[in-house]
């Protein structure tokens, strides 16, 4: 028993005294074998701050007596109750504050044994739910689709298609508004959430919080607030040429989105393109990871958000599921995850011309100059290589240091590491590995690199089979390694000295994958011209994996790292497919560019054009004088 | 700016709420508890009382002898009760006339705005081949004692008995929203006309500077707002208005506030019998006394039950005897006497706004209760019954009065244009303007009031 309330003494009372009220017989458990007694948060969380301090007060006080001094005062108070007028007020108050938290929690809590306590009591009832509310019983039950085969995967389709047509009919500002109740469910079910993810990821709760919770948050906030703007029809210029008429561009829902997603932000990356692809007016089919499904969690918060899961759904599977909903030719796809995975997805997708979205890994580099803080610099990049344990697809792996202040650089980077804490609760500053699969490639690495003459300054106590990897940062990284080449995805923080700009910026531009950077530098000038100079999508100066925190800049990679970016206005319309409209107004006139192609029109429209593309007033006056000749013949002009 | 700052979303806060919307107010309503939907309504007893009622279930007298329900979510008691809508007789409104000394208290004053609210509220009178064991023993002793009795009409649409439905069940909010709670009546059609719905925000003060109204609540953090109104509708209740006015300072232009408290209270008594009787099973009361000797004795009896918490705190007792009984709650049939309380109790706040409730059983309803005891015992006794046990504690389910309405600006504290005597800025017609108690279920009458208010309030404003 945890509770928030209670300290050890008055747990200790609660449980003494509960026993002693229901001490269990053959049919039924005594109150200490209760499993939910942290349930007594749900009740002192709402009683009056007094009411609640006597009740700990007074079990704190239970806990020093022995049982049967209990069991006499409580016949006393019995006995006390029963006298009417204020004498028996007290004993009437003790009764209530004593019997009502043990009998509430022994007749009523919210667990699976309650449910045989009532079954042994012959109390059993029951409300048959109406049928729109069987889906969340069925998420409570956990009763998913999972695994699908080829007929309901055909089935899923078949019905996306039919979807589609009823959430046109909710306008964008109706789905703005559902998107607004998801962001206040999400808010109000912080411990719930931050629970799920932990449970299948082992990270941090700061982890969960900051990144996910927070970042999902934000993000919502950034696309309630601009989705319609993002979406609106949009007035666009029109030349001269074209006088008189109008031109747009609508952004339409792209039909059926397959959103696929990896394990390392598991709710992050279910609830960012989930929801924007669902303000977009998609059907969204969503597949997690089968490592970090976080089951029924997207489902129930979807559910009590209001939003209809016939419009979302969720498939739970392996890459195979994945590769079964590809088939049935979504009408784009958004991935998220490994380079070799990308791959194969677009490869699929290339056979049905399906457009792809690809966030996929990152080797990424940070750059310490000479002339930066280099204690803010060494903060900023354990924590850049260290969050969510190195398992980030823009975690630093390759740390630049200017060889002039290396060794300070590295007195730093020790220090911070060495003061970090690894343990999953509040108070810890990084988990462990979510797939154990990950972290044998991280030892894979990291000796790769120690068989050829890397150096290991933490980190030696790793047995690399343990998930609790500890930071590991390396020295004397040379080209050959693979820790210095392919994406690790662990706590490595792998040290390369170097002289001169340029030869830094060649080294990272060498790399296949071109997701981020960071930089720290005094000199705004140089920061400037690195950040110009190197071939990847994000760049964050005197800063580190910052791009990300702000929803408003567009994400996205080179190279290997990804086609396309999400987030920001821009990441909104990657959800939609825009519309080019050119409208004209109902007339008799016929246009120059139409039949016939007179040899008299040829000479006219030749000099028109050579008029429009030349530069001057003058021209211009010719250009709209031919312009207008040329109309005038156009309506006439016969062969 | 609002037009209209209407304070608690039960009966009377909805539908007048509702009806300010029509007239084209602008208007904020504030809820302290939480807007539930079918689906998200607590599933247990333990969460149920906890989240669903103010003070983590239940508030008690200074004597400790009753026990105050008092529901905290927005629907308010239509949340939480058995939805029973009777309309009042002429002894109650003969009663209140005489009282408040206003001649609008009659029968026929009511009758078309009952009509209004029953227009608007579907009710069910409960089928005969749904009512259980517990009804039936109910039913049976009725007649043997020669008492009249009649079936049950609830705010209900669709319970869906043949499925095997339990009522019990929604005492902590309907699940099928088949009850017809003013969340789902009033509301919807308040929102739809452009109510500003604010729920887990507790009003703390109320003030009134140049014209103007102030509104400070906090929300679930604790946090301050402030909102700013033309007028204010206050419908938290007899304790809420009460405790919201005091704490606000209003008690020193208003010497009546708080006093002529009451509150039907009710006892649940129990008795065993050899049968099984599931008395939780299907619509679970179906029954009531309608008895015209009863009525004169100012009790009534009502075929009640309670979930398993509630019935472990009636049962005396403690340790294996009592769980001995426990597993008998099958075997349990259950009958509730409601008094008419004619001795007022006050509701007082003392300096850090904690609620005191002074309200004792003596004299005349202590006779009553004793009346109602006697018809009981009768009853289980002439049906087979082979223990009885009534329960200690009384239950207070009705919080009636505190801001009562009348002519006498020392004896009363509102008007009979529904607003305080003190301010032409704050008005009222819920449960807490009653005069005296009525021995009749308020909630139909609460909602009936309240539109017969809005029309004499619309006219104040406009």
């Amino acid at each position: 028993m945890k509770s928030l309330y209670l300290g050890e003494r008055a747990e200790k009372g609660l449980i003494k005294l509960g026993t002693v009220i229901i001490p269990g017989d053959k049919d039924l458990p005594s109150f200490s074998q209760l499993e939910q007694l942290q349930e007594i948060d749900i009740m002192l969380k709402e009683l009056p701050k007094d009411d609640r301090e006597g009740l700990i007060i007074l079990l704190s006080i239970l806990s020093l007596l022995p049982k049967f001094i209990i069991k006499v005062l409580l016949l006393i108070i019995e006995k006390g109750a029963t006298v009417n007028g204020p004498i028996g007020s007290p004993f009437r108050l003790l009764n209530m504050g004593l019997k009502g938290p043990v009998f509430t929690l022994y007749y009523s809590n919210n667990s699976e044994q309650n449910q045989e306590i009532l079954n042994k009591l012959n109390y059993a009832t029951q409300i048959n739910m109406k049928e729109e509310d069987l889906m969340l019983q069925k998420v409570k039950n956990n009763e998913l689709i999972e695994n699908p085969n080829q007929e309901q995967i055909e089935e899923i389709f078949n019905n996306a298609k039919k979807n589609q047509k009823a959430l046109r009919n909710i306008p964008l500002s109706s789905r703005v508004k559902q998107v607004q109740n998801l962001l206040i469910t999400i808010r109000d079910n912080e411990e719930l959430i931050i629970k799920k993810i932990q449970e299948d990821t082992k990270k941090s709760a700061g982890d969960a919080l900051v990144s996910e919770f927070f970042g999902v948050l934000d993000y919502l906030h950034f696309l309630v607030d601009n989705a319609e703007k993002a979406l609106k029809d949009e007035k666009i210029k029109t030349p001269i040429a074209l006088l008189g008429k109008k031109s747009r561009v609508y952004y339409e829902s792209l039909g059926t989105m397959l959103i696929i997603s990896p394990w390392n932000y598991p709710f992050y990356q279910a609830i960012v393109p989930i929801a924007t692809s669902y303000i977009c007016g998609n059907i969204t089919l969503y597949k997690p990871s089968e490592v970090t499904p976080l089951r029924g969690l997207i489902e129930d918060l979807l559910l009590k958000a209001g939003i209809d899961l016939d419009f979302i759904k969720v498939i739970y599977g392996d890459g195979k599921v994945g590769s079964q909903l590809i088939d049935q030719r979504p009408d784009k796809i958004f991935f998220t995850g490994s380079v070799n995975t990308g791959k194969k997805i677009m490869q699929q997708a290339a056979q049905y011309i399906i457009p792809v979205e690809l966030e996929l890994g990152g080797k990424d580099a940070s750059i310490v100059f000479e002339d930066c803080n280099l204690k803010r610099a060494a903060k900023g990049v354990a924590w850049g290589a260290l969050t969510n344990l190195g398992q980030s697809c823009t975690s630093v792996e390759r740390i630049y240091v200017h060889s002039a202040v290396y060794e300070a650089f590295k007195t730093e980077l020790l220090n911070e590491v060495r003061s970090l804490k690894q343990e999953i609760s509040k108070d810890g500053d990084f988990g462990h590995m979510t797939s154990h699969m990950q972290t044998k490639i991280v030892a894979e690495h990291v000796k790769d690199a120690l068989s050829k003459n890397a150096k290991l300054l933490t980190g030696n106590n790793w047995d690399y089979e343990s998930d609790a990897i500890p930071p590991l940062v390396l020295e004397d990284i040379s080209e050959e390694m693979l820790i210095y080449n392919e994406e690790t995805f662990g706590p490595v923080l792998p040290l390369i000295k170097f002289t001169n700009e340029k030869e830094v910026i060649d080294d990272i531009n060498a790399s296949d994958l071109g997701l981020s950077a960071s930089l720290w530098s005094k000199d705004k000038a140089k920061c400037d011209r690195v950040t110009r100079e190197l071939n990847v999508g994000n760049v964050s100066v005197n800063n580190v994996m910052l791009t990300e925190g702000n929803p408003y800049l567009p994400f996205g990679g080179r190279k290997y790292s990804g086609i396309g970016t999400y987030k920001g206005i821009s990441g909104i319309r990657s959800f939609a497919i825009s519309k080019s409209v050119l409208i004209d107004a109902d007339s008799s006139k016929i246009e120059v560019n139409w039949y016939p192609y007179t040899e008299k029109k040829y000479i006219g429209f030749s000099l028109m054009t050579k008029y429009a593309f030349t530069k001057g007033l003058l021209n211009f006056v010719k250009f709209a004088l031919k312009g207008i000749g040329l109309e005038s013949y156009s309506q006439k002009a016969k062969r | 700016m609002y037009d209209m700052i209407i304070i608690g979303a039960g009966p009377s806060g909805c539908f007048l709420a509702n009806e300010y919307v029509q007239k084209g107010m602008k208007c904020l309503l504030l809820e302290a508890g939480e807007h539930y939907q079918r689906h998200t309504y607590p599933r247990s007893e333990l969460t149920g009382n906890s989240k669903l009622y103010w003070s983590g279930g239940i508030e008690l007298n200074s004597r400790a002898d009753i026990g105050f329900l008092r529901p905290k979510a927005v629907g308010g008691g239509s949340i939480v009760n058995q939805a029973l809508l009777d309309p009042f007789d002429d002894i109650a409104f003969d009663a209140w006339r005489e009282k408040s000394k206003l001649n609008f208290f009659k029968k026929e004053n009511f009758q078309p705005y009952y009509e209004q609210v029953l227009n608007n509220v579907p009710t069910q009178e409960i089928p005969k081949e749904f009512r259980n064991r517990n009804a039936e023993i109910f039913k049976e002793g009725f007649e043997k004692n020669g008492y009249q009795c009649a079936p049950l009409v609830r705010a209900q649409k669709n319970c869906q008995y043949e499925k095997g439905n339990d009522c019990i069940e929604c005492l902590n909010g309907c699940r099928i929203d088949s009850k017809q709670s003013s969340a789902i009546t009033a509301l919807p059609k308040a929102l739809d006309g452009g109510l500003e719905l604010r729920d887990k925000m507790t009003v703390i003060k109320i003030e009134i500077l140049f014209n103007k109204c102030y509104v400070s609540a906090v929300d679930e953090f604790n946090e301050q707002y402030t909102f700013e109104s033309g007028y204010i509708t206050l419908a938290s209740g007899a304790i809420g208005n009460t405790k919201i006015l005091k704490m606000s300072g209003f008690d020193k232009k208003l010497p009546a506030l708080g006093k002529n408290f009451y509150t039907h209270p009710q006892f649940m008594s129990l008795a065993f019998y050899d049968e099984v009787i599931n008395s939780h099973k299907g619509p679970f009361q179906a029954m009531k006394s309608d008895d015209a000797n009863f009525r004169k004795n100012n009790f009534k009896l009502e075929n009640v039950f309670g979930p398993p918490v509630a019935l472990s705190m009636l049962i005396p007792s403690f340790g294996k005897s009592h769980m001995q009984r426990m597993k008998d709650i099958s075997k349990i049939a259950c009958i509730e006497v409601a008094i008419r309380d004619f001795i007022p109790g006050e509701i007082k706040v003392n300096s850090k706004g904690k609620v005191k409730i002074i309200k004792n059983l003596k004299g005349i309803d202590l006779e009553t209760k004793q009346k109602g005891l006697e018809a009981i015992h009768n009853i289980f006794k002439s049906t087979g019954a082979k223990e009885i046990i009534d329960g200690q504690f009384g239950i207070g389910l009705h919080l009636m009065g505190g801001c009562g309405i009348g002519s006498s600006d020392s004896k009363s504290v509102t008007t009979e244009n529904f607003h305080l005597h003190s301010s032409r800025r704050i008005f009222l017609a819920d449960s807490s303007i009653f005069p005296s108690a009525p021995g009749i279920n308020p909630s139909l009458t609460i909602m009936a009031q309240s539109l017969m208010a809005s029309e004499k309030i619309l006219k104040e404003v406009s």
